[in-house]
């Protein structure tokens, strides 16, 4: 048997670290273990994506984990961002975990598995760690308990030698054991029915000669970057004050992704599907007429 | 010994760690910067006695890297795709010096189009350069493997460089257990380096990797080069019966997955073999005869007992990560090579493509393979290699075609 869960976050909210703590903690219960991250969009509120594997035998699989056991989700707006691939194969995992207040609104709407258990980690972080994002030790302490086969014993001395890893000091370790114990004891442990590893059936296609325009790999209608949303890495949202704003355009000049036009008036319009929230903007602006809202929770 | 889960990269790191190194040239690359990471970060608390320095390109790393070894000092680097391809000139010109280092290459896609997922046309682009090349399977395979390499290097009968290679990604960014063996223990595997030949010393003029215009003695030192490396075969062989006495872990030049009966061998070569063998323990399970063979040791290329395990059998594919335009998957060439004398060759040798720039192979492609080489349909030998491809893959190309503004006919 193995266990297969794959951990979804933003980048900073410490993913692959907790895929890492919950590897460490099977090891030392002495099992299997593969875990990994994929490498991205390796910047701050991009969507991250790490896994674990462990069980009795070797593990005679590598990559990507189409479908999990268990999806652990670090942050609830990604589940609007489809790119982020939150849902993949949730049809055959057995759990999915929300670090949200409340399940029940978001399994509504975004057609979640009723099996969905939420906890609010980001709460009970700030308070216990004060850092809201610091959500590695919270994301591993639910997993290592809702998969009911490791104990609290080897989740701790996991989450100590990883913290250690990554040189945190002594305190900022303790307090993370205190969350550890917190969220462990909190969550119910739930049956993981066995099961082999399960892929979505697939046809083979053949691939014959193309043509050049097809077998190369040109781009003849240039600036389809604007589809990518890159707005969807954005932490922090910056909202224009028009009543302050003084038009001198410096936000509109300055802005590093050009996702700040000015309007038939000369007020600037921020493109919120590309701005990626670096708040220079608001930095620049000579009145603070921009103003930031928080968006992620986690942060 | 120590048990922990460790990377790919880490693994490499402990294993240059292990055989006490003195002399790491380094220039980063993903997926193999994790390595000289490591290393440096040693080096700097002292960890490691020794120089390590960075380079301003692969190909200054690699010169470092042979010009080092020439001076007697066991000498480690790490590169990877482009950065093996630009250090290309490098890598011929040491190994002609017969240069006794050990190179790991974290295996990614070559450019264009540009990608960080693995496959082995970098590393198989250096099959001809005089390296020993040894490819593996496992995060524990390949800090065994760099201790065996120098082993391997620095025996008389070889003296020449050796790569390891590992798979970016599936490997160099997956932890798995790997033992650590103790110091004291790797000690008495691998000695601490004592070159028996003369090497570049103060006070001790010699010259190394002089120039010969006479076309004849050219020919002869490039030919010593290659008895060196298939001296490696028995030498490899020599070394792993004295790690599996020392470390318990057996090493062949070739691994067999359920050999014994079978009618059906897939060959394949680094860390995808895992998924070969899943795909194997899926058919056994359904009561197929089928058995993997991976390729370990690809220079020298263990003739012998490729010829050995494939002979006799009904059908084999050659699954390759790897796509020489105009011929096909490299390793299914040389093996075909290979079995030519073999009287008992199997009927049917079929090429496969699969894991280009790392796309995973799932197992309906398995399962297509199968079903290919149980039917026969095409050649028996040298027939087109086909890719393993699904409609999934053609539905994401489909879909990238249309937003660079391609037509769906063609054209
Ligand atoms: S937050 Fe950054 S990206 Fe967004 S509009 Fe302001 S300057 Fe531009
Ligand atoms: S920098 Fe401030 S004042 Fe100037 S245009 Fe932008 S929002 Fe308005």
């Amino acid at each position: 048997m193995v266990l297969r869960i794959r951990f979804h976050g933003r980048g900073g909210q410490g993913v692959k670290t907790a895929s890492r703590i919950v590897g460490t903690a099977a090891f030392l219960v002495g099992y299997q273990v593969q875990d990994s991250p994929v490498y991205g969009a390796e910047r701050r509120g991009a969507a991250v994506v790490a896994f674990t594997r462990f069980g009795e035998e070797a593990i005679l699989e590598r990559g990507v984990i189409e479908h999990p056991d268990l999806i652990v989700v670090g942050d609830e707006t990604l589940l609007a961002n489809p790119a982020a691939g939150v849902m993949v194969g949730q049809e055959t995992a057995t759990a999915i975990f929300l670090n949200a207040e409340s399940a029940q609104p978001l399994v509504e709407q975004y057609a979640l598995s009723p099996s969905t258990i939420a906890w609010d980690l980001t709460r009970r972080t700030q308070a216990i760690v004060g850092v809201a994002s610091a959500l590695s030790v919270g994301l591993a302490a639910a997993t290592a308990r809702l998969v009911g086969l490791i104990p609290e014993a080897q989740l701790l001395s996991a989450v100590r030698r990883e913290l250690m890893e990554l040189h945190l000091p002594e305190g900022a370790i303790a307090k993370n054991l205190d969350l550890a114990s917190e969220v462990f004891n909190a969550l119910p442990s739930l049956e993981f029915p066995l099961r082999d590893g399960q892929e979505t059936p697939q046809k083979i296609s053949s691939v014959l000669y193309e043509g050049l325009l097809r077998g190369s790999p040109s781009i003849l209608n240039t600036g389809n970057a604007e589809q990518r949303q890159t707005g969807a890495w954005r932490l922090e949202r910056p909202e224009v004050n028009f009543e302050q704003c003084t038009r001198c355009g410096l936000c509109f000049l300055q802005c590093p992704d050009g996702a700040i036009t000015l309007d038939q008036n000369g007020y600037p319009i921020i493109d919120y599907d590309h701005c990626k929230g670096c708040m220079l903007c608001q930095t620049l602006c000579p009145v603070q007429a921009i103003l930031s809202k928080q968006e992620v929770r986690s942060w | 010994m120590v048990r922990m889960l460790l990377t790919g990269n880490a693994a490499a790191a402990w294993g240059a760690r292990l055989a006490d190194i003195d002399y790491v040239p380094a220039f980063p690359i993903t997926p193999q910067t994790e390595i000289i990471e490591s290393l440096a970060a040693w080096f700097a608390d002292g960890t490691l006695q020794g120089k390590f320095v960075t380079l301003d390109s692969e190909h200054a790393m690699m010169t470092a890297a042979g010009a080092a070894a020439a001076t007697g000092v066991r000498t480690f680097t790490a590169t990877s795709s482009q950065g093996l391809l630009y250090a290309m000139e490098a890598l011929y010109t040491i190994a002609g010096w017969r240069a006794p280092l050990v190179l790991v290459n974290v295996s990614r896609g070559l450019s264009a189009p540009i990608t960080l997922g693995p496959d082995h046309n970098d590393v198989l682009a250096a099959r001809d350069t005089g390296f020993v090349q040894i490819h593996a399977e496992t995060c524990q395979e390949v800090l065994d493997s760099i201790l065996m390499a120098f082993h391997i290097a620095e025996d008389s009968r070889v003296w020449a460089p050796v790569l390891v290679n590992l798979d970016g990604f599936y490997l160099s960014f997956t932890r798995e257990s790997v033992d650590i063996p103790d110091e004291a223990a790797v000690r008495s595997f691998l000695p601490a380096y004592q070159p028996k030949h003369p090497v570049f010393r103060a006070s001790q003029p010699m010259a190394q990797g002089v120039a010969v215009l006479d076309s004849s003695i050219y020919s002869y030192f490039r030919y010593q080069l290659h008895r060196a490396v298939e001296n490696a075969g028995p030498v490899h062989a020599e070394v792993s019966a004295r790690f599996q006495a020392q470390f318990g872990r057996p090493y062949g030049a070739i691994e067999t997955y359920d050999t014994d009966d079978a009618e059906t061998l897939l060959v394949m070569a680094g860390s995808f073999a895992t998924k070969g063998k899943a795909a194997v323990r899926h058919w056994r399970r359904q009561g197929k005869r089928v058995g993997l063979v991976r390729l370990r040791l690809i220079r020298p290329l263990p003739v012998r007992e490729l010829t050995e395990v494939l002979s006799g059998r009904r059908a084999v594919a050659v699954l390759d990560q790897s796509l020489s335009p105009g011929l096909g998957g490299i390793l299914y060439h040389e093996i075909a090579a290979a079995l030519a004398a073999s009287p008992q060759r199997p009927q049917v040798l079929r090429s496969f493509i699969g894991g280009l720039g790392g796309k995973d192979i799932s197992q309906a492609e398995f399962d297509y393979l199968l079903e290919e080489l149980e039917t026969v349909k095409a050649t028996p030998y040298f027939g087109q290699p086909e890719l393993l491809f699904t409609e999934r893959d053609r539905a994401r190309v489909r879909q990238q075609l249309a937003l660079a503004g391609k037509s769906p006919e063609g054209g």
